[in-house]
C-alpha cells in the first residue's frame, strides 16, 4: 500500500508539474547533425570539473556490486564507469576495440583478441591475458543471465602474451555484441581469487573512473582514474551520483541546479522542464521494447488457443501506443529490436494489417466472442499508458481487458510465481545491441523465467537458434525475418513499442556526449568525452 | 509504590505491544505478493541462485524460526542485515537517524512554536465575526491536505524561484549549519502543516474551555492582567490536550516522514523504509516498523509522565491514587 500511495505521489506530482507548464518543450539536446549522435560532447572545453548526476534507481541486487551478476541496465550505467570490455559498441550498432586493440575470426567459431597495451586495473595491476581467460571463464560457470548472452563458448585460452582466443562451438554472430557489455567486463583476477577484492562489495576496474564513496541508495562518488589508459581522458575529474527515487525531485533537481544531468524516466519530462532555464532534454532511443505476454498455461484459459492470441496481436495499433504512450518516442517493433541492424520491418509482418474483421471472426471461430481476461501492469510509467491504449485496442474487437495495476514487486510475485495465475502482462525487455540477442526469451527453455506460463514452440525455436548462427549478410536479415513471422504467428509473447529513454541536462554545467540509439541502456557509455562547464 | 506499579504495568503493556507489532510485521511483509528473490533477483534468476539466496538469509527455515531467530536477535539488540546493502540494519538507521530526527523535531517545534500561540490568540480573541471561523477553514485544510500534495508543490514552486531555499536534497548538518537549514526549512515545513494546524485547533478549544471556568472569571475579577491570567491561568489547564496531541503528532511525523523523504529525496529513515518495501527487504522493513512503533509507545509513556506533572489530578488518576 505504502508502494501504491508513494506512487500515486509521484504520478500526482508530476501531472501538477506537468500541469502547471503544459504548452511548452525544454530545448533539445545538440547532437550538431552528427549522424547517430543524440548529443555531442564539446571537446573544445577545458577539462576538469565534476558532474553531477541524478539517477533513480541504485546498483541494489542480492549479488551486490559483481558485473557478471548484474542483469539490469541501471547497473550497468553506474558499473561502466569503473569496469571495461574487450569490445564496445559505436553508434551504428558496430562492434569497436576497446580492451582488445583489435580482433580476428579466422573462422566462424574462433576469434582472437590483441589486448591493448598499457592498460592497468585501478589498484595500479597491469591487465594481462590471464585476467581476460579468467573473467570469461568466471561468467560462464556463473550461472549468470549474461553467461546465456555469450552464447556457445567450447574455450577460452591464453594463446600469447597479450592474445586471447575464444572458440565457440558453434556460429554465434551475437558474440562480440554481447561481449561489448558490463558483465563481460575484464575483471582482477589474480586479486578476485586470492582474496584480495571481494567483487560483491567493491568495485576494481580498468575503467575511466574509480569509487571513492559510496552509500546505498543514497550516493557514489567517483574519481577519475589517473592511470587510465586513454591518453587525456576522461576529461572530468570526477562524478558524482545522487539516487533520487522521485522523478519531481530529479527534475528540481535539475530546475535548481544542484544537478547537472539527471536521468528522466517520464515521456512528459520535456513538458515538464519546459522553460526551465538552461535546461536540455536529450530523448535517446533505445532497443528495450515493450511485449504483452499471455499464460497460455493457466488451466481453461482462452488465451492458449492460437486463434484468440493472433485476434489480440491483429487488433494491437502499435502506432497508437507509440503516439499516446510513449508520446511519439517509441517506435512500434517486432521481436527483432527496432532500430538495430537488420532488424525486421514490423509493418511488413502479418499482423500490422490491424484486420479487425479478422480478428473478430477467429474469437467468434474459436468461441471467445465474449473474451474478457485481466492485464496484470505494473505502476512505473509508462507501462499503464501502455496498458489503457491496449485496453483501448481490444475493444474494438470486443474484447474487455480489466487493467491490474500492482508495484513492480507485488507484480513480479504474480507474474514470475511458480506456478503463475495472472492472465496476460505487460513488461519491457533490454533489446541489447544485436538482433539475435533478446529473441533467445522466446524460447523458455533458454530464458527460464518463461517456462511457466509459455508454451515451447519447437519451430521457433529452431528459427531463434538459426538465427543466432546465421552470419552477417543477406542471409542474416532473412533468418531474422522468420523469427519475426513465427514470433508474430506464435503470438504468446507480442512485441509492442521500443522504450525510449531521457536525459535532462544543465546546458550552462555539462556538455554531454549521446548516442541516438542506445542498445544496453547506458547513457554514460561517451563519459570520457563529457565535459564540465563549471568547476565543481 | 501503587504509581510504580501502575507504571510496571504501562511497560507490560507496552511490551506486549511491541511483541504485537513484532508478529503482525514479521507476517505482513512475508503475506506481500513478490519475495525477495523475486524482486532483488529478478526474472532471470535460476532455481539454484534463489535457493542459494533464501539459505544465505535463512529465508529456507520454516516461518516459525524464522521469526524466533529475528526476535531472539531483536532481543540481544541486531536487528539484522539489509539484504540489499548487506550492511546491519542497525548502522543503516543509525546513520538515517539524524537526517529523520531532525526533520522531525524542526516540524514539531514549527508546530508548537506556530501552533500553540495560534491556538491562544484565536481563542482569546474568539468572537462573532472575530475571523473564528476563517481560522477553522484554515486549519481544516491544513489537517486535510497531504503531504505528498504540499511536497509536490513545494519541490514544482521551489526549484523554479528557490528564494535562497533549497528544494530537494540534503546536507548534513556538520558540514554545513546554513546549507543545512536551508535544505531542511521546506521538508520541515511541507511536514508541519497538518501538526501546526491540529495543534492550533486543539489549543483553542482548550483555552476556550478553560476561559469559561470559575478561576478564570475569578482572576479577571481580581484585575490581573490578560497576559498573567493566559499564562497562569490558562495555558496551564489547557496544556494536557495540547501535550497529549504531541505525542500523537511525533508519531504520525514519522509515517509523514516517508512521504516527505521520498518526495525531497532526503536519506532518511523513511526513504530507507520505503525503497525497503518496494524490494522486500524485510530486516529493514521489521526494524523500521518496530522502531515507529517504539517511538510511538514511549512518547505515550513520556506524555502521561508530563501530563501528570503539569497536571497532578490527572497524574493522580492515571497512577491510581
Amino acid at each position: 500500500m505504502r508502494h501504491a500511495k508513494l506512487a500515486a505521489c509521484s504520478a500526482a506530482a508530476l501531472l501538477l508539474t506537468t500541469a502547471c507548464t503544459a504548452g511548452g518543450t525544454a530545448s533539445t539536446g545538440d547532437a550538431g547533425g552528427k549522424p547517430g549522435y543524440a548529443a555531442v560532447a564539446d571537446t573544445a572545453l577545458p577539462a576538469g570539473g565534476v558532474l553531477k548526476l541524478q539517477t533513480h534507481v541504485d546498483i541494489g541486487g542480492a549479488t551486490g556490486l559483481d558485473p557478471q551478476m548484474a542483469d539490469v541496465a541501471t547497473s550497468w550505467q553506474l558499473m561502466s564507469l569503473v569496469y571495461e570490455t574487450l569490445v564496445t559498441v559505436g553508434p551504428d550498432f558496430s562492434i569497436q576495440p576497446l580492451l582488445a586493440e583489435r580482433w580476428e575470426t579466422p573462422s566462424p567459431t574462433t576469434y582472437v583478441f590483441h589486448l591493448r597495451d598499457g592498460v592497468s586495473f585501478s589498484n595500479g595491476r597491469a591487465m594481462t591475458a590471464d585476467d581476460v581467460v579468467g573473467s570469461l571463464e568466471r561468467l560462464r560457470g556463473s550461472g549468470a543471465v549474461w553467461s546465456g548472452q555469450l552464447g556457445p563458448v567450447k574455450s577460452v585460452t591464453k594463446t600469447g602474451e597479450r592474445t586471447v582466443t575464444v572458440e565457440l562451438d558453434e556460429p554465434y554472430t551475437p558474440f562480440l555484441a554481447a561481449l561489448a557489455n558490463v558483465p563481460a567486463a575484464v575483471l582482477p583476477v589474480k586479486e578476485v581469487e586470492d582474496g584480495s577484492v571481494d567483487l560483491e562489495k567493491e568495485m576494481v576496474g580498468t575503467g575511466p573512473f574509480t569509487v571513492s564513496a559510496h552509500r546505498q541508495d543514497v550516493s557514489w562518488t567517483f574519481e577519475r582514474n589517473d592511470g587510465y589508459w586513454a591518453q587525456g581522458k576522461p576529461a572530468l575529474d570526477g562524478v558524482e551520483v545522487t539516487i533520487a527515487a522521485d522523478e519531481a525531485a530529479r527534475v528540481a533537481a535539475l530546475q535548481n541546479g544542484r544537478a547537472s544531468m539527471a536521468v528522466l524516466g517520464n515521456v512528459d519530462s520535456r513538458t515538464t522542464l519546459a522553460g526551465a532555464s538552461g535546461v536540455e532534454v536529450a530523448d535517446q532511443a533505445t532497443t528495450d521494447f515493450y511485449y504483452l505476454f499471455t499464460n497460455t498455461l493457466k488451466p481453461g484459459s482462452k488465451l492458449a488457443d492460437p486463434r484468440v492470441r493472433t485476434a489480440l496481436n491483429l487488433a494491437m495499433d502499435r502506432g497508437q501506443i507509440a503516439q499516446v504512450a510513449t508520446g511519439g518516442l517509441g517506435k512500434p517493433t517486432a521481436v527483432t529490436p527496432v532500430g538495430l541492424p537488420d532488424a525486421c520491418d514490423p509493418s511488413a509482418l502479418p499482423s500490422a494489417t490491424g484486420d479487425l474483421e479478422k480478428a473478430r471472426g477467429l474469437l467468434a471461430e474459436a468461441g471467445a466472442q465474449d473474451l474478457s481476461f485481466t492485464l496484470s501492469v505494473y505502476s512505473t510509467r509508462p507501462a499503464p499508458a501502455v496498458a489503457q491504449v491496449i485496453q483501448q485496442n481490444l475493444e474494438r474487437i470486443g474484447v474487455a481487458v480489466d487493467i491490474e495495476q500492482m508495484d513492480e514487486a507485488s507484480w513480479a510475485g504474480k507474474v514470475y510465481a511458480e506456478k503463475p495465475e495472472f492472465d496476460a502482462a505487460l513488461s519491457w525487455f533490454a533489446g541489447y545491441a544485436d538482433p539475435a540477442m533478446a529473441m533467445r526469451w522466446w524460447n523458455p527453455e533458454q530464458a527460464g523465467f518463461s517456462s511457466a506460463f509459455m508454451r515451447p514452440n519447437e519451430e521457433l525455436n529452431g528459427l531463434i537458434e538459426a538465427a543466432g548462427e546465421a552470419p552477417a549478410g543477406a542471409g542474416r536479415a532473412e533468418a531474422l525475418s522468420a523469427v519475426c513471422a513465427a514470433v508474430d504467428a506464435d503470438a504468446q509473447m507480442i512485441p509492442l513499442v521500443t522504450r525510449p529513454a531521457t536525459l535532462g541536462y544543465r546546458s550552462d554545467a555539462v556538455s554531454p556526449g549521446l548516442y541516438a540509439t542506445e542498445g544496453y541502456g547506458n547513457m554514460l557509455r561517451l563519459i570520457t568525452d563529457f565535459r564540465a562547464k563549471t568547476a565543481g | 509504590m501503587r504509581l510504580l506499579l501502575w507504571w510496571g504495568g504501562r511497560a507490560a503493556i507496552s511490551a506486549a505491544t511491541l511483541l504485537g507489532v513484532s508478529v503482525l510485521i514479521f507476517a505482513a511483509v512475508r503475506m506481500m505478493p513478490g519475495g525477495f528473490a523475486e524482486t532483488v533477483l529478478g526474472p532471470f534468476a535460476t532455481a539454484a541462485q534463489k535457493a542459494e539466496l533464501a539459505e544465505r538469509y535463512g529465508l529456507d527455515q520454516p516461518l516459525a524460526a524464522q521469526y524466533w531467530h529475528w526476535l531472539s536477535a531483536v532481543l540481544s539488540g541486531d536487528f539484522g542485515t539489509s539484504m540489499i546493502s548487506r550492511a546491519p540494519v542497525t548502522d543503516e538507521l543509525t546513520a538515517r537517524l539524524p537526517v529523520t530526527a531532525e526533520l522531525t523535531l524542526f516540524a514539531i517545534a514549527v508546530a508548537l512554536l506556530a501552533g500553540v500561540p495560534l491556538g491562544v490568540l484565536t481563542a482569546v480573541r474568539a468572537r462573532p465575526g472575530g475571523g473564528g471561523a476563517i481560522g477553522r477553514l484554515l486549519s481544516g485544510l491544513g489537517v486535510s491536505v497531504p503531504e505528498f500534495v504540499l511536497a509536490s508543490l513545494a519541490v514544482f514552486l521551489f526549484s523554479r524561484y528557490s528564494l535562497g531555499l533549497r528544494a530537494g536534497g540534503h546536507v548534513p548538518l556538520t558540514e554545513d549549519l546554513a546549507g543545512n537549514l536551508r535544505a531542511m526549512v521546506l521538508p520541515a515545513l511541507v511536514l508541519s502543516v497538518f501538526a501546526l494546524s491540529a495543534t492550533a485547533r486543539t489549543t483553542r478549544d482548550a483555552v476556550l474551555n478553560v476561559l469559561v471556568e470559575p478561576y478564570v472569571t475569578a482572576a479577571v475579577a481580581r484585575g490581573e492582567r490578560p497576559v498573567s491570567i493566559v499564562r497562569r491561568h490558562v495555558l496551564r489547564n489547557a496544556a494536557a490536550p495540547v501535550v497529549t496531541l504531541t505525542a500523537t503528532i511525533a508519531a504520525y511525523l514519522l509515517g509523514g516522514a516517508l512521504i516527505v523523504e521520498y518526495t525531497f529525496n532526503l536519506p532518511g529513515i523513511g526513504s530507507f523504509i520505503v525503497q525497503a518495501i518496494t524490494r522486500r527487504d524485510y530486516a529493514v522493513v521489521q526494524a523500521g516498523v518496530l522502531l515507529a512503533a517504539a517511538v510511538f509507545i514511549v512518547m505515550n509513556m513520556l506524555v502521561d509522565l508530563v501530563v501528570g506533572m503539569i497536571d497532578p489530578r490527572l497524574g493522580a488518576e492515571a497512577g491510581g491514587n
